[in-house]
């Protein structure tokens, strides 16, 4: 792991670099800590605001360099014994930007000479400054005994008092150096907050801004510690004067909390730290409560104490590094440096190690290198970031090449399976072709059996309406045998007369009698009769048989020129016997039909099946056999100007429901019992009609009977 | 000479069968079935032959028409066609003797209707005879009527009586024909 032993080699640098830094004595400062004494305050000098009345309180000398005064909250008196001969001219300055009232009184021989003031709450222009961060105060020049120097200071912060006396020059060319220091730091500062503000831009990614904020909060907090806000003049307001160092301190807290969480992704990697550090806002809201009632050092010290729990980010940093995120590592290194820096800062204050430039500089270069160490935790993110965009298009150009594989070969499966379908098609089509040429055999077939058994109901008919004639004809002519052979002997007995014979008489007497006998007028009567009888059976069977002919056209296909009335009459003399006791039929043709071309069998048997129907209709009601009629009519109509030939057949039988009208074209639907009917006939006449292009209305009222129009086209 | 009626819708067959047969039967003919039943009540008649296709009502429907009336002459249905229905109800329903079919054969049919006769006369004497049996068992229970009351007014039995009464018995039995 590379990256593992450069943090290692990393931290380790820093570490040496800020020990050395600390050590280094090179530009140490004399604070005259020792040579101040201080009085606290108490109830007898809280208010006091002239050091005239405090000469005889019970002073304390200070036994540290810089002296530390806590954080209560309380004014605070301190002097300082100067020599009136060495020391004046020179300057005394309180090395410590963060006191909130200051005032200097310079006294000679218990008399106030002059008198100063600095701090948040004074404005630029009455605060006595020669220039920099830190205030200083002239030493007037005055022919005393003894010259004390009266520091009466309050802050609403930690409180120190690192005085010094030197000389203006001096001053201002450390002041000078610092600024240089201070400047540089921002510029560090400034450019990784633009640094990564940029790459939020770029990125996207919240974390940047969130270091961005906590970059604002943690040089803020460095800019009003060293005083660079008043400097500046930044704060005209002296209620935020007051409260501007907590308030930076209480941000810096928060957006650490805020960036560690999102930073080290403790939500997912480690939850109970993410809920731990979730409770850790609670004491900064505290703080911000005192700090806005004015519970100045009490907000400070909540502050500083939740400072503390900063150190929780180690075991969670090292848990989500354990976990596999490099940049953890990163973020833990910057933060140590931090931590070291706000520790030697800290024990500065304590006098546990020396109160120098270097020691006072810990904080904003341990800072700024956490700053950096950050920032680079965070291009790490991106390079992980970048790393995990490359996995990504790599399996995504992977799954795509993949997906373009699958494709390929699922198009040949495709094509495949395209091919067996087209050949399973082509065959199911010939299979259905033969299955098509089938069903037409089996409907050939059907329309054969249900032609086959009209002709069966016809021949029975036919047969029928052949006996009688035939009856008669062959009986008359054996009764005109025996009338003849009566006649015969008649004429015979009277051609043996012989009209000269004397006995003429008396055979003419003897011929008589036979003729009486014989009831030869009656005999010559019947014998008209019969031959009536014989000459009208021969006329019917003719007028029979022509309808046959007619009628035996069934069969063929082909088309003829043909004229309807003539094929109703054949249809109705081959009906004949069959409607003779099933009802009447009326017909009324018209006279002028023209003939048309058609199929003149087919068109037979329409009209049998019809008529028929029409028939047995009547029969289905209680009408007696006289009152049962079949109208056939024939009419020859204009519509349009299109000619038609209509043909309308009425029964006054039992009429039909909507049903079987709606179905009475379908094939198999018939209303005659089982074995009475194939229930083809109608579906057939309505094909056959279709071919000759004909139309078929039906009219029909139960109980009142049905008309079917035929409309043929001329 | 045989009395026969013969009905039929086509006046040619009634012509013809008319002059076939007026010289052997006394015929009758009418395309009627009013005229045919008036026929029947004013007249002997001892053959029916009817056609069964007729537009007002078929043979069948006549035959059921006069059997209650006339139950004796025989009937004979003549058709045209051999229709089975027709045969079934024919027999069922009209109770007829013979069936014929058209065109006929004469010698035939006269043989038919000789035979019918023939039936008709036996179904008459049956008739007559057992009526006569019944008019002669009446007579026997009046003799044995008076005879029983010429025992009750009487206390003595003379011989006579008893042989009268065993007489009368006996031919009462045998009138029964039933066997002792």
């Amino acid at each position: 792991m590379i990256n593992r032993n450069a943090i290692c080699r990393l931290s380790f640098t820093l570490f040496v670099a800020s020990i050395f830094s600390f050590s280094s004595s090179s530009i140490a400062q004399k604070y005259l800590g020792t040579r101040l004494e201080i009085l606290t305050a108490s109830e007898s000098n809280s208010d006091t605001k002239s050091p005239v009345d405090l000469f005889n309180e019970t002073w304390v000398r200070s036994e540290l360099d810089v002296p530390n005064l806590g954080n209560d909250g309380d004014w605070v008196w301190a002097r300082l014994d100067l020599d009136p001969v060495v020391d004046a001219g020179l300057r005394v300055e309180i090395a410590y930007p963060t006191i909130d009232s200051l005032q200097v009184f310079m006294v000679c021989d218990g008399v106030v000479k002059s008198k100063s003031s600095a701090g948040a709450t004074i404005p630029k222009s009455s605060r006595e400054q020669i220039s920099g961060n830190y205030p200083s105060f002239y030493i007037p020049v005055e022919d005393c005994e003894k010259l004390t120097c009266y520091i009466r200071a309050w802050s609403g912060k930690q409180l120190l008092l690192p005085v010094r006396v030197e000389g203006s020059t001096k001053l201002l060319s450390d002041g000078h150096a610092r600024d240089v220091f201070f400047a540089i730091y921002f510029g560090v500062v400034i450019s990784l907050l633009l640094y990564n503000l940029f790459l939020y831009f770029s990125v996207r990614d919240d974390n940047y801004l969130q270091y961005v904020l906590f970059i604002i909060a943690v040089a803020g907090t460095q800019l009003v510690l060293n005083g660079y806000d008043r400097v500046f003049d930044l704060i005209s307001s002296p209620w935020l004067a007051l409260r501007i160092t907590h308030l930076f301190g209480i941000l810096s807290g928060v957006f650490s909390i805020f960036f560690v969480r999102n930073f080290l992704h403790l939500k997912s990697k480690a939850p109970l730290y993410y809920k731990i550090f979730g409770w850790l806002y609670a004491p900064y809201i505290i703080a911000s409560i005192l700090l806005i009632s004015g519970y100045f050092n009490t907000s400070y010290d909540v502050i500083n104490v939740s400072a503390l729990s900063i150190v929780l980010l180690f075991p969670a940093s090292i848990k989500v590094w354990r976990g596999g995120d490099i940049s953890a590592a990163y973020f833990l290194v910057g933060w140590s440096v931090f931590i070291v820096a706000v520790t030697v800062f800290v024990l500065k204050d304590f006098g546990l190690i020396p109160y120098n430039e270097a020691t006072l500089y810990a904080l904003p270069i341990g800072s700024a290198i956490e700053l950096v160490v950050l920032s680079l935790a965070l291009g790490s993110r991106i390079n992980q970031l970048k790393k995990d965009r490359q996995r990504a298009r790599e399996k995504e150009l992977n799954t795509s090449l993949l997906n373009e594989k699958i494709q390929k070969e699922q198009n040949i499966e495709l094509e495949k399976s395209v091919t067996a379908r087209t050949s399973e098609l082509t065959e199911m089509n010939e299979s259905l072709q033969l299955t098509l040429e089938d069903l037409r055999a089996a409907q050939q077939q059907l329309i054969q059996s249900e032609k086959l058994a009209s002709l069966g109901q016809l021949t029975a008919g036919i047969a029928h309406e052949l006996n009688n004639p035939i009856n008669f004809i062959t009986s008359n002519v054996q009764s005109l045998k025996r009338d003849f052979g009566d006649l015969r002997e008649v004429i015979e007995s009277m051609t043996t007369l012989h009209p000269n014979s004397e006995k003429i008489v008396d055979e003419l007497l003897v011929v008589l009698d036979r003729v009486k006998e014989l009831d030869i007028p009656f005999t010559i009567k019947e014998i008209d009769e019969l031959l009536a009888g014989v000459e009208n059976g021969a006329e019917r069977t003719a007028e029979i048989v022509s309808g046959l002919r007619i009628f035996s056209r069934m069969d063929g296909n082909q088309e003829s020129e043909a004229n309807i009335n003539e094929l109703l009459s054949s249809t109705l003399i081959i009906l004949r016997s069959n409607l003779k006791d099933e009802a009447d039929v009326l017909t009324e043709f018209s006279e002028n039909l023209p003939n048309i071309s058609c199929q003149p069998g087919k068109l037979n048997q329409v009209f049998m099946n019809i008529i028929t129907n029409a028939a047995q209709a009547t029969t289905e009601t209680d009408l007696s056999r006289s009152e049962r009629q079949v109208r056939v009519r024939t009419r020859l109509v204009t519509d349009d100007g299109k000619q038609f030939i209509q043909v309308d057949i009425s029964d006054n039988g039992a009429g039909m429901t909507e049903k079987t009208k709606s179905q009475i074209f379908n094939p198999f639907y018939t209303t005659k019992e089982v074995g009475q009917g194939t229930g083809l006939g109608l579906s057939i006449v309505k094909g056959i009609l279709d071919d000759h292009n004909a139309t078929i209305e039906i009219d029909s009222e139960i109980d009142k009977g049905t008309t079917f129009l035929l409309s043929f086209p001329l | 000479m045989i009395n026969v009626l013969y009905i039929d819708d086509e006046e040619h067959n009634l012509t013809s069968f008319r002059a076939a047969f007026r010289r052997t039967f006394k015929v009758f003919v009418t395309t009627e079935p009013s005229e045919a039943v008036r026929i029947l009540e004013e007249n002997p008649i001892e053959v029916v032959i009817s056609d069964q296709k007729m537009p007002a009502l078929s043979g069948v429907e006549f035959f059921e028409l006069i059997m209650p009336d006339h139950p004796n002459p025989v009937r004979m249905l003549l058709t045209g066609h051999a229709d089975i229905d027709a045969v079934i109800d024919a027999i069922n329903k009209g109770q007829i003797y013979k069936y014929i079919s058209k065109p006929w054969n004469e010698a035939e049919l006269k043989r038919l209707v000789e035979e019918a006769s023939e039936l008709y006369q036996l179904r008459t004497a049956q008739d007559m005879q057992a009526s006569d049996i019944s008019k002669r068992l009446y007579s026997a229970q009046d003799k044995l009527e008076s005879l029983a009351t010429e025992i009750e007014s009487s206390s003595v039995l003379t011989i006579d009586t008893k042989r009268d009464y065993i007489e009368i018995l006996n031919e009462a039995i045998s009138l029964l024909q039933v066997p002792i």
